[in-house]
Order: C-alpha cells, then sequence, then structure tokens
C-alpha cells in the first residue's frame, strides 16, 4: 500500500516534468537539418557556399556559390522523380544509392543526382569544361573523396562527416565539430526517437524488419549502410560501371535488388508506423505540423 | 477510518500536484521585466585580436593547369623494299615509357627500330651508295652516339656502313646484311656484265674485220681502177684501131693485104717464071715431052699457088677485116667490164664502210652496256655493305622522347603509325579569366604546387592567349600556356595550381588583416592596437594589399611584428551554428 502512495506521490511530482519535457522543445531548437531554424539553415547555406567559393578560388578552379533555392533543390531532389510519387520512386529504384549508380562524378551524370542539382547548374558547366585531370583534381578540391557528399546531400543526409574538400573546410566554420562527426544526431530527431511512442514503434519496425531478414535497428541506419556496401564495391564510389568486371556487375546488380527490397519494407513501415507517430510528436514539440 | 486517511491523503497529493502543476505553468508563462531585458540584451562584445606579422605580401592570380609533356606527335615506320614483306610487331614499349638517341623502341619481325634525332623522318632504305639528307641526319646521330661515321657529308659509304654496324652490335642486335635477293642481283649483275664484256671484245674484233675489209675493198676498188684505166688503154687502143679499120688501115689488114699482094706478085711471078719455063721447054724441042709436060705442071702447080695465095690473101684480108669488126664489140664490152668493175668495187667498199660502221656501233653500244654493268655492277657491289632499311630507324626532331600513346599492338603489321610520342618538357595548359588576363605577361614566374601530394614545382608562363576562346577554353577565358622549369617529379596528367605573382612587396613588410585597418574622420588609415587589454589608434601608412592582409607604415615605428590589433568584435553565435 505504502509502495503504491509512494508511486502515486512520485508520479504526481514527476508529472510536470515530463510533461514539459513532451510538450515543448528545448529553446532554439529548429525543425530543419541539424536542429536549425530555417533562417539558420539559409544563412548557414549561404554562408557555406560562399567560403567554398572562396576556397575553391584559392585553389585556382572557379565556383559560383549556389544560392539557397539551388543547394535546398538539391536537398528535396533526393528520391524525387518528375512524374513519381515517393513511393513510386522507392518501389522502383530503393533509396536511389546504388541504382543510380554510374561511377560518374555527380556533374558529369544526367539522370537521377541530388548532388548534381545541389551544385547547380552554372558549376556543373564549369565542370565539364574542365580536363580530366582537372575535373578529379576539382572534385577532390571541393569534395574530397566521396565525390557523392555534396553540401546539398550533406545537408539533407545530415551527415556532414563524409564531407571533404573545400566543402568540408567551409563547414568547419559554419557548423560545430560535433555537427561534423558521424556520431552526430539531430537533436530534434534525438527528441523524437527519445519518446516512448517512437521507441515502441521503432521496436516495431525492427521486429518486422527482421522478419522480413534485415537486422537494422533504425530507418537512418539503411541508407549509410548501403553507401558503406557500395563504396566498399566501387573501390570508393571511383569504378565506373563500365570498366568494371562481370563479378562486379553481378555484385552491384545483388546490391541493387537488396537496396530495392530493403527500400521497399522499409518504407512502408516508416510510412505506416513512424511517420504517425513522428508528426504527432513533432505537432505536440512545435505545435505545429513540421514540413 | 483508514480510508477516510486515504482519501485525504489522495486529496492532499491531488492539491499539491495541481499546485505544481499551476506553479510550473505560471513560472514558464511568467517573465519579469529583468529578466526579458537581461534575455534581450546584446552580449558583450569582445575584441577579436590578431597579431601583426612581418610577411612577403603578394598579390596573385590563382588558376588551375593540366600538366602534359609536349604536344603528342605520331611515329610511322616507313615502308622498307630491301624486304620482302612488312614485319610483325613483336615487341612494344608501354605508355609513359622514355627513350633516347640510339635506344630500340620497338622491334618487328625480329629486327630493332632505332630512335634517333632528326627532323625529317626515314623514308627510305639507306646502303651504302645512296645520299643525301636523311643520311646527313644519320651520320649526324651516328656521331652523336660516339660512332664515328667519317665525314658527315650526307654520303652512306663504308665508314658510315661500319658506324652503323657498331651502332647495332652495342645494341645487341645483328645490323642488317645484304638480303639473298641482294646478293643474287649482284651475281646476276656480275654475268650479265661478264656477257657484255665478251659481247664487247667480238663487237670490237668485228669492228677491226669490217676495218679490214673496208681497206680490201679500198685496195680492190683501187685494183679495179687500175684496171679500169688500163681497160681504158685498150679501149683508146681499140679505138684507134676501130677508127683505122673503120678508114680500111687496119695494120692487119694491110699486113694481110700487103701479105696477100705479096703473095699474088710472088705467085705471079712463080706463074710468070714457070709460063717462061715452060715456053722455054716448048719452044725448045729438045725437050722432052716430059720436060714439057713438067713445064706444064709446074706452071699449073704455080697457077694453083697463085690462085692459093689468092685465097688465101683474100681469106686473110676477110679475117682480118672480121677481127677489125670485132674490135668495138669488144671494146663495148670492155667498157661495161671496167664500169662493172669500178661499181663493183665502190659496192665493195661502200658494204664493207658499211659494214665497219655497224661493227663500229656494235662496239660502241656493247662498250655502253659493259660500262653501264659495270657501274651497277660496282653500285650493288658497294651496296652490299651493311644498311640501314627504312623500317628500322625513326627521326624524332626532339629528344628524349616519352610514349603518350601505342595504337599498334604486337602481332600487328610493322607499318604506318605505331604509336605517338612527346618530348619530355612539361607544359601546363591552363586559362585566364578575362580580368586576369592582361595582368599575366609571358615570362612570369610560375609557383606549381599539386597540393594533396605536397608537390611543389617551379615554371614560367609561355604563352598568353590574345584572344578568348582558343586552343579548348571557352569564351571567357584566355589560354595560358606555362612551362615547367623545375620539379621533383614527373607532374604530367596531374592537375596543379599555378600561382603567378603579379605584384610583391620587396622582402617581409609589416602586414596585418585588412580589416585591422579602418578610416579615420580626417581620411587617414588606423589600426587599433591593444596595449595589455588597452585599446589605441595608431596612424598607418597603407600599401600593398593582397591575400586579405595590408602591408601598413609607420612612420615612428609604433608598430611591431606580434602586437596585437583588433580586426572585429565577437558576439554570441548562433545555438545550432556558429
Amino acid at each position: 500500500m505504502k509502495k503504491t502512495i509512494c508511486a502515486g506521490l512520485f508520479a504526481v511530482l514527476l508529472a510536470p516534468a515530463t510533461a514539459a519535457a513532451q510538450a515543448q522543445a528545448p529553446k532554439g531548437l529548429g525543425t530543419e537539418e541539424f536542429g536549425m531554424s530555417p533562417r539558420e539553415l539559409v544563412q548557414a547555406i549561404e554562408k557555406t557556399e560562399e567560403l567554398i567559393a572562396r576556397c575553391m578560388r584559392e585553389q585556382g578552379f572557379q565556383y559560383i556559390a549556389a544560392d539557397h533555392n539551388t543547394v535546398r533543390a538539391g536537398m528535396t531532389a533526393d528520391k524525387q522523380l518528375p512524374g513519381l510519387s515517393e513511393e513510386e520512386f522507392v518501389n522502383r529504384y530503393g533509396f536511389g544509392v546504388s541504382t543510380f549508380y554510374t561511377g560518374l562524378p555527380p556533374q558529369l551524370s544526367t539522370g537521377y543526382n541530388p548532388a548534381r542539382v545541389g551544385l547547380g547548374e552554372r558549376n556543373v558547366q564549369i565542370f565539364r569544361k574542365l580536363s580530366p585531370a582537372d575535373q578529379v583534381a576539382y572534385n577532390r578540391a571541393l569534395l574530397g573523396d566521396d565525390v557523392f557528399s555534396t553540401l546539398a546531400v550533406a545537408l539533407e543526409t545530415e551527415d556532414l562527416s563524409r564531407t571533404g574538400g573545400c566543402t568540408r573546410k567551409a563547414l568547419t566554420e559554419t557548423f560545430k565539430p560535433d555537427q561534423l562527426k558521424a556520431s552526430h544526431y539531430n537533436p530534434q530527431d534525438a527528441l523524437i526517437n527519445k519518446d516512448p511512442r517512437m521507441k515502441a514503434a521503432i521496436a516495431f519496425w525492427q521486429r518486422e524488419m527482421k522478419k522480413a531478414g534485415f537486422e537494422y535497428g533504425h530507418p537512418d541506419e539503411i541508407e549509410p549502410d548501403l553507401r558503406n556496401r557500395l563504396s566498399a564495391l566501387t573501390e570508393g564510389g571511383k569504378l565506373l560501371v563500365i570498366k568494371m568486371s562481370q563479378d562486379q556487375k553481378a555484385a552491384l546488380r545483388k546490391l541493387q535488388d537488396f537496396e530495392r527490397l530493403v527500400s521497399v519494407r522499409a518504407h512502408k513501415l516508416h510510412e505506416e508506423v513512424l511517420t504517425p507517430i513522428e508528426e504527432k510528436i513533432q505537432e505536440e514539440l512545435f505545435s505545429r505540423k513540421v514540413q | 477510518m483508514i480510508a477516510k486517511r486515504i482519501n485525504v491523503l489522495w486529496a492532499i497529493l491531488g492539491v499539491v500536484g495541481g499546485m505544481a502543476l499551476g506553479a510550473w505553468y505560471m513560472g514558464s508563462r511568467i517573465q519579469s521585466p529583468a529578466e526579458i531585458a537581461a534575455r534581450t540584451a546584446a552580449p558583450e562584445a569582445s575584441p577579436i585580436l590578431v597579431p601583426v606579422e612581418s610577411r612577403v605580401l603578394s598579390s596573385d592570380v590563382v588558376t588551375r593547369g593540366t600538366v602534359r609533356f609536349g604536344l603528342p606527335q605520331p611515329i610511322s615506320i616507313a615502308p622498307s623494299t630491301v624486304k620482302g614483306a612488312v614485319g610483325l610487331i613483336s615487341s612494344l614499349p608501354r605508355p609513359n615509357a622514355n627513350f633516347g638517341e640510339g635506344e630500340v623502341i620497338l622491334s618487328a619481325s625480329g629486327r630493332p627500330v632505332f630512335v634517333l634525332s632528326g627532323a625529317a623522318p626515314a623514308f627510305r632504305d639507306m646502303a651504302p651508295g645512296t645520299s643525301g639528307g636523311d643520311v646527313r641526319q644519320l651520320e649526324e646521330a651516328l656521331a652523336r652516339l660516339g660512332f664515328d661515321p667519317g665525314t658527315v657529308d650526307g654520303n652512306y659509304d663504308q665508314k658510315t656502313s661500319g658506324a652503323v654496324e657498331r651502332m647495332y652490335k652495342k645494341a645487341g642486335w645483328d645490323p642488317f646484311a645484304p638480303t639473298r635477293e641482294q646478293r643474287a642481283a649482284v651475281a646476276a649483275l656480275e654475268r650479265e656484265w661478264s656477257d657484255a664484256a665478251r659481247a664487247q671484245l667480238a663487237a670490237e674484233a668485228t669492228r677491226e674485220t669490217a676495218v679490214k675489209a673496208v681497206g680490201a675493198a679500198r685496195a680492190t676498188a683501187e685494183q679495179n681502177t687500175r684496171q679500169a684505166a688500163l681497160d681504158s688503154a685498150a679501149r683508146v687502143g681499140d679505138s684507134r684501131q676501130l677508127a683505122d679499120a673503120r678508114a680500111g688501115k687496119s695494120l692487119a689488114l694491110e699486113a694481110e693485104r700487103a701479105r696477100a699482094a705479096h703473095s699474088a706478085t710472088a705467085a705471079s711471078a712463080d706463074v710468070a717464071t714457070q709460063v717462061a719455063d715452060r715456053a722455054l721447054i716448048v719452044l725448045d724441042p729438045r725437050q722432052t715431052e716430059t720436060a714439057r709436060a713438067a713445064a706444064e705442071a709446074k706452071l699449073k702447080v704455080a697457077r694453083a699457088a697463085q690462085r692459093k695465095a689468092k685465097l688465101e690473101a683474100d681469106l686473110a684480108i676477110q679475117t682480118a677485116a672480121r677481127e677489125a669488126g670485132l674490135a668495138d664489140e669488144r671494146i663495148r664490152v670492155a667498157e661495161g667490164a671496167v664500169k662493172a668493175a669500178r661499181l663493183e668495187g665502190e659496192r665493195n667498199v661502200r658494204a664493207a664502210q658499211e659494214q665497219q660502221t655497224l661493227a663500229e656501233f656494235d662496239v660502241q653500244a656493247a662498250s655502253e652496256r659493259a660500262g653501264r654493268l659495270e657501274r651497277e655492277l660496282a653500285t650493288a657491289r658497294a651496296k652490299l655493305g651493311v644498311q640501314v632499311p627504312a623500317d628500322e630507324v625513326v627521326f624524332i626532331p626532339s629528344l628524349p622522347i616519352r610514349v603518350h600513346e601505342v595504337s599498334a599492338a604486337v602481332a600487328a603489321n610493322a607499318s604506318g603509325p605505331v604509336m605517338s610520342v612527346t618530348d619530355n618538357q612539361l607544359s601546363i595548359d591552363s586559362q585566364l579569366p578575362l580580368e586576369a588576363a592582361p595582368l599575366v605577361k609571358p615570362g612570369m614566374k610560375v609557383a606549381i604546387d599539386e597540393q594533396a601530394l605536397g608537390i611543389k614545382a617551379t615554371g614560367v608562363v609561355e604563352t598568353v592567349a590574345t584572344t578568348p576562346g582558343t586552343r579548348g577554353v571557352d569564351g571567357y577565358h584566355f589560354y595560358l600556356g606555362v612551362r615547367v622549369e623545375t620539379t621533383p617529379v614527373l607532374l604530367a596528367g596531374f592537375s596543379v595550381r599555378l600561382t603567378i605573382p603579379i605584384e610583391t612587396s620587396k622582402g617581409a613588410v609589416t602586414a596585418v588583416p585588412t580589416s585591422a585597418v579602418s578610416l579615420a574622420a580626417d581620411g587617414t588609415s588606423r589600426v587599433l592596437v591593444d596595449r595589455g587589454g588597452k585599446q589605441e589608434f595608431v596612424t598607418v601608412q597603407p600599401g600593398l594589399s593582397t591575400g586579405g592582409y595590408v602591408e601598413v607604415n609607420i612612420p615612428d615605428g609604433g608598430l611591431a611584428p606580434g602586437q596585437l590589433v583588433v580586426v572585429g568584435y565577437k558576439t554570441a553565435e548562433p545555438a545550432a551554428a556558429k
């Protein structure tokens, strides 16, 4: 009896704190990537692009700082193709990680490529006029080892750790050091993931995925895993598909099939299980639906 | 009782909980003016200090370029006529392989292809006896390689042949000896020349015979001429005799007539004698009848003799007359014979002369043929030395070379273009923006670096295009060509950064960040110097400004490297981003 009374008293005393945690987001937490507000994101993009342009100029390359809209277009181009809904895109191309891989740098690709969109058409044209050696050096100067981790892609995936070159140099001046690490997690997402409802939903998601034969702890683990597998298969994304051996092509096809399967299942579960809860929690956090 | 107490306790807990919620809600909503002021007040700014530096300021044009060797030029193998067929490539160099003069760049059908320096390409086989610019190139190359080719005169002589042989042997290859066909051709020439020499001797013998024949013909003609003269004289005599005959004054005829007259006279005298004798006898009775008969008989005999003499004289005269008549005929015959003999002699002489001419022509033709064959034989024999087939040497204007791209494959025909090469001079193709192009001039020094590998090199501006859009750059850039002068590694194929100093300070100068310089109300430039927490404006004279730094000159030297100047003020950073 006493235990019950004490538990009740503890619950009553803890209720305000719990209510506070669930009812309102921490001060300064925005709804955009990396927990930034829309204004902060715009400022960060503009400043980063300016620093990238300056860095590239110091390297002897011409780079036109992309405006916020261009970078935002690159971010929103993720899993988007004209005439296809996101579900149709996922059904056909998975998450678009290995299914669109050609080995070409983003500026030379012609199909779906959010990285190319985020760089801006002028920079793409500048790149295409360079000699092959200069193109390699240009992307190395701009992007480092991972030529697909442009600013737009890094922001969209909220993973700045894969960036390199002038992009990373600029990001170090516009983002905090912990935000540049692979271990960094969006505070908003972290907050949502701490929610018991989300925890339960993720546990359900894990079980369902496991039943389908996929061992993932969180939906955010899938795309990095696909990128790592693709990177291992393509020598860090530098191997052209047309130069692949038959075995390598077979392995790539296998990875693409795997990506489609895991993407379809994960996307369906995400939309059915996680998204409703996430939106509900976001509404509670920000008193509105986050776009 | 207990239940009542419990209900009271629950009520108390409910009240406490409600009060807690109310207090929390009120606390989150109510803010004091001081809190609001404190929250919205500008943070206290702190100065951002940077040290004054002593550094070399340089205004640079920075661009990128791709390093390459010289422009690729194709290497073609010319077909060789001394070889029966085109060889098959048996070994090829790898791209980026370097070759110097005298080295073997590839092999075909077991034969080497040497690289030699020369402006004109190899276009024919070079063998003893050939001469020309290509041979001169060969001799010059041999001389550079230390194989003495004798006088460098463009003539492939035995010394050249020996030098070529030494070059081949030093490279580990057998020199190209005369082919079986060449030796067979020489042997055939030798046979032909031998036949021609014999034919020449035969023709000369024929000519000698013809010369003698001409002499003989001339002698015969001369003899005939003499004979003709004799015949002519005879003809004159005969003509005179004929004339005499015609005039009846033929000596023979006259002689016969005289003899006939004499015989007639003698016969008449004998007859008269016999008549007289018979008359004496007849008139002398003492004569016997026999004597009379004898006298009579003698008379008859005399008369018979007289008649005989007359007949014989007539016959002799007739014979002489007939003989005289025949003489004219014989003269004509003799004249014809003389003429025929003369014509025959002349014809014989002409025939002999023609034979001599033909013989001399034959001698000349035979001599010319023999001479020609002798020269050809000498040439062919001279060509039997070591030679350089056209497909065993390639002349390159500038050495050493570097293989750029190999277009031929092993086992392919060693003919025509097989690869492209470049020289070893590193150049950089780059471009300049429109606004930077006028600042860059040929001859300017260029700092070259490849940051990823930490490579630093130096170069010099070689070309700045005068119009944009040339040599592969777009219409908004000028082509920039840079020649690499010193480099620790071969940068071919690398994309490098080019830094071209346009204006530099003369040595290290005192410099501060541009943001540290501000403009005072009186128009002077000044920097805010931090002196142990206390800040003080110092008037400066700005100089060259580049790279975010500006040169500052202070008349009294009141600013030293290491001192701190204010470049701005630090404010609170955003929560999410810096």
